[in-house]
């Protein structure tokens, strides 16, 4: 941050949250020297993609950083400077001054625990009350943010990705803390709950709470309004209220992330599905279960060659398995799943959300491809021109997973599924777990790759605008 | 109630019967195969080989059934199984049937000490392991478990035996009385439990630890001690108490060796002398028993594994 954009932020009646030439460091300097104030009633939003060290500030901010990084420069908070307090003393200040809304709400919940105890909790051990009287607050939290009053008494795996985010809120509200740092609030929420969750935060920042906010979505950001910093590997680009820095980004990082919001695609070509395109797979009537919960019901499908169809949803509503219903991964509960006749099993696929758990660690690509090669007895002479095809360097052959990043990795599973000629594919949330860069990239070439090669995909994700641009229909779920 | 009696004692039931028909037809089977007359072989175990005669080969064949066809003889035999009529030991001649229930009671009682041994010894050392992850304390154990998992029952029976009963003679080295003589059978058996139950609870504890879930319980504002009271104990219990049901395999195994060494007058004491004595009756009636005796801790487990997950009960 420039000196004088400092001085402009400055603010005579005290922020809440003042830091100055925070940085954080391992072995070298992993998030450079920041400087800004955040001010009650002002949303303050940290925008950028992963990997950009935004949540190491969060980190930072709240004390919490993992083993082995630390912190330097100056963090006030209601003018203390908490980066020089002894770690007991910051610990003391969560839930009471400061509470952090964890990423991933249905993984900050314990397991074993219903919901109301783990917001009662709060109630009762921070703040101190009664323990009838926290139960009735806690049941008063849940019930002001809409929560129906059987959630209560349902365990976390029982609760809707929705639901699980709110009795979340409840559970980092109820101690009173009038500092609130969001970590990433609607990683896995589709559209709608996004909203939600955004105008749970808003309504905070309204009562007068601080809310600083750190997130890869443009449309969070958008929406929160406030100041708005755009971070990449660390360092700042840019800076500036909201409204100004999302219509009118100056730095190159800013302009290509915004363009990288699905909402701001281009609207790419999408030629018609021929009229005399073979059904490749067809689904009647199908239920889906899993764990003994009915998932979904009811469902008919018929997919051609060459469409691109968008599941939508949120987490937790049976995307994943009604895909591994239709590839006969899991049995359906009713109806039945066809495919068209003559096809080998193998040329029915799925890419799956998370590249480095879909390859070995332990081996260099070149081989981990070779034995599909071999496997399948194909000719390895159709590896170099899909890998120029998919724009991967042949050095990338060489290396490990590991040292792959995530887009070239994902598109390592492209090519792996391309080799085998697929008819169907069906692609699980392929680029959730990517920036918003590298997601435009994956989701454009596996739409062309799939109409190029004429093979239905199936394209889950919890982003309508994305399949929205992309498919020929939209399922939801 | 009714839910945990489908889901847990309903299964453990018909394991229970399935387990009581495989030992039947395993003895029945093994009766049948031994070779040259079985009369006469199983006489010799009985009698010592110089006093065989016809008349002690017609007895055997005679309470056996061996001249019976084999389907009827397969019949009749789990009929007699059935009714817990599990005929007389050959040796003593008293009532298979009131032999073992008299020895399981001292099974069940040095499984109980290893269980509480193990119980004391593994998850303590391993929360204490987990919670200073690759600290000196972790390394030690996990040599220790390591060590001492990889070295079977008897050797660490004779081992507790040479350093504590005969060298520094603070405890007996076998035999049955008071629960003196308890300590050193139940610890041979509890060091092999513990070792992998303070691994199991090691990790657990780490995982817990750097769970989101207890990292929200820190930050809504519990201390680290109150946090692991209520998110980290139960998650922990879990996983330890479920694989506690695995490792019953290794206890039921080990009291056969280690009863034999320490001469404790159990059930496995009593397979291994029926197993020499050719004492099929007596093979059968502890083979069973112990077999029922897997299936009912095992059902106990589940009881606490029920108990502890809410998920269980709710799915």
């Amino acid at each position: 941050m420039t000196a004088s954009a400092t001085q402009r932020r400055a603010d005579p009646a005290s922020p809440a949250i003042r830091v100055r030439d925070l940085s954080v460091a391992a072995a070298g300097e992993i998030v450079r020297p920041m400087s800004f104030d955040v001010h009650p009633g002002e949303p303050f939003t940290i925008l950028g993609s992963s990997g950009s060290g935004k949540s190491l500030l969060s980190q930072a901010i709240m004390g919490n950083l993992p083993e082995g990084l630390t912190a330097s420069g100056r963090v006030e908070i209601d003018g203390v400077d908490v980066l020089a307090l002894p770690r007991k003393a910051r610990e003391a200040m969560w839930g009471r001054t400061l509470s952090l809304l964890p990423q991933e709400p249905w993984h900050a919940l314990d397991p074993t625990m219903t919901a109301l105890p783990q917001v009662a909790e709060t109630h009762r051990h921070v703040r101190g009350l009664a323990e009838a009287e926290s139960a009735s607050r806690a049941r008063d939290d849940l019930a002001a943010l809409g929560l129906p009053p059987e959630a209560a008494d349902k365990l976390p795996m029982q609760l809707s990705g929705g639901m699980a985010q709110r009795v979340v809120f409840a559970a980092a509200q109820a101690g009173g803390a009038p500092i609130v740092i969001v970590d990433e609030p609607t990683k896995g929420l589709d559209a709608s709950r996004r909203d939600d969750v955004v105008a749970l935060l808003k309504r905070a920042v309204e009562a007068g709470g601080v809310l600083l906010t750190i997130t890869h979505d443009i449309a969070v950001a958008r929406q929160l309004g406030g100041y708005v910093m755009v971070m990449r590997a660390g360092e700042l680009q840019e800076e500036g209220p909201a409204a100004t820095v999302l219509a009118n980004p100056r730095s190159a990082y800013a302009r290509q992330l915004i363009a990288a919001d699905p909402e701001n695609w281009p609207v790419a070509a999408r030629p018609p599905v021929a009229a005399d395109a073979p059904e490749v797979l067809r689904a009647e009537g199908v239920a889906v279960i899993r764990g003994g919960r009915h998932l979904v019901t009811g469902f008919d499908l018929a997919v051609r060659a060459g469409e691109i169809v968008g599941v939508t949803g949120d987490s937790g509503c049976g995307k994943s398995s009604l895909g591994d219903t239709l590839l006969g991964l899991l049995k359906p509960g009713a109806g039945r799943v066809t495919r068209a006749p003559g096809l080998a099993p193998h040329r029915f696929l799925k890419l799956y959300q998370d590249p480095p758990t879909a390859f070995s660690r332990h081996w260099p690509m070149r081989v981990l491809l070779d034995d599909v090669v071999r496997l399948h007895r194909l000719d390895p002479g159709r590896i170099p021109p899909l890998m120029e095809r998919l724009r991967l360097a042949p050095e990338l052959l060489e290396r490990d997973s590991r040292s792959i990043s995530g887009g070239e990795l994902q598109r390592f599973s492209i090519l792996r599924a391309l080799l085998l000629d697929p008819v169907f594919i069906f692609a699980d949330e392929p680029s959730s777990r990517l920036d918003p860069i590298i997601q435009q990239e994956i989701v454009a070439l596996l739409a062309e790759m799939a109409r190029e090669r004429r093979c239905a995909l199936l394209l889950v994700s919890h982003d309508m605008a994305l399949v929205d641009h992309v498919c020929d229909r939209r399922i939801a779920l | 109630m009714g839910k945990m009696i489908r889901a847990v004692v309903v299964p453990r039931a018909l394991q229970a019967v399935m387990v009581a028909w495989t030992v039947g037809t395993l003895t029945f089977v093994l009766t049948r195969a031994l070779p040259g007359d079985m009369a006469y072989r199983i006489a010799a175990g009985r009698y010592g080989y110089d006093n065989v005669d016809a008349a002690a080969a017609a007895a055997v064949r005679q309470e056996l059934g061996l001249d019976q066809p084999p389907l009827l003889a397969y019949a009749s035999w789990l009929w007699d199984l059935l009714t817990l009529n599990l005929g007389r030991d050959m040796v003593s001649n008293e009532p298979v049937w009131s032999e073992v229930t008299h020895q399981v009671g001292h099974s069940l009682v040095l499984a109980l000490v290893a269980i509480a041994f193990a119980v004391l010894l593994g998850p303590a050392l391993g929360v204490a392991a987990g919670l200073r992850r690759r600290g000196a304390l972790d390394h030690a154990s996990l040599a220790l478990s390591t060590a001492l998992r990889s070295v079977p029952p008897f050797i660490l029976g004779i081992g507790l035996i040479l350093v504590v009963a005969v060298e520094l003679r603070w405890l007996p080295a076998a035999g049955h009385g008071g629960f003196a003589h308890a300590v050193l059978p139940g610890l041979a058996l509890a060091l092999g439990l513990a070792a992998v139950s303070s691994r199991v609870t090691r990790n657990a504890v780490v995982a817990v630890a750097r769970s989101p879930f207890f990292a929200f319980a820190r930050t809504k504002g519990l201390g680290e001690a109150l946090a692991f009271r209520r998110h980290g104990v139960r998650n922990v219990a879990v996983p330890v108490v479920s694989y506690f049901g695995v490792q019953l395999i290794y206890l039921i195994e080990g009291v056969v060796v280690v009863e034999s060494l320490f001469a404790w007058p159990g059930i496995g004491h009593a397979l291994v002398h029926a197993i020499v004595a050719r004492n099929v009756p007596m093979i059968q009636g502890t083979a069973l028993v112990m077999g029922l005796m897997f299936v009912a801790l095992n059902a106990v487990v589940d009881g606490i594994c029920w108990g502890l997950d809410p998920r269980r009960r709710a799915s």
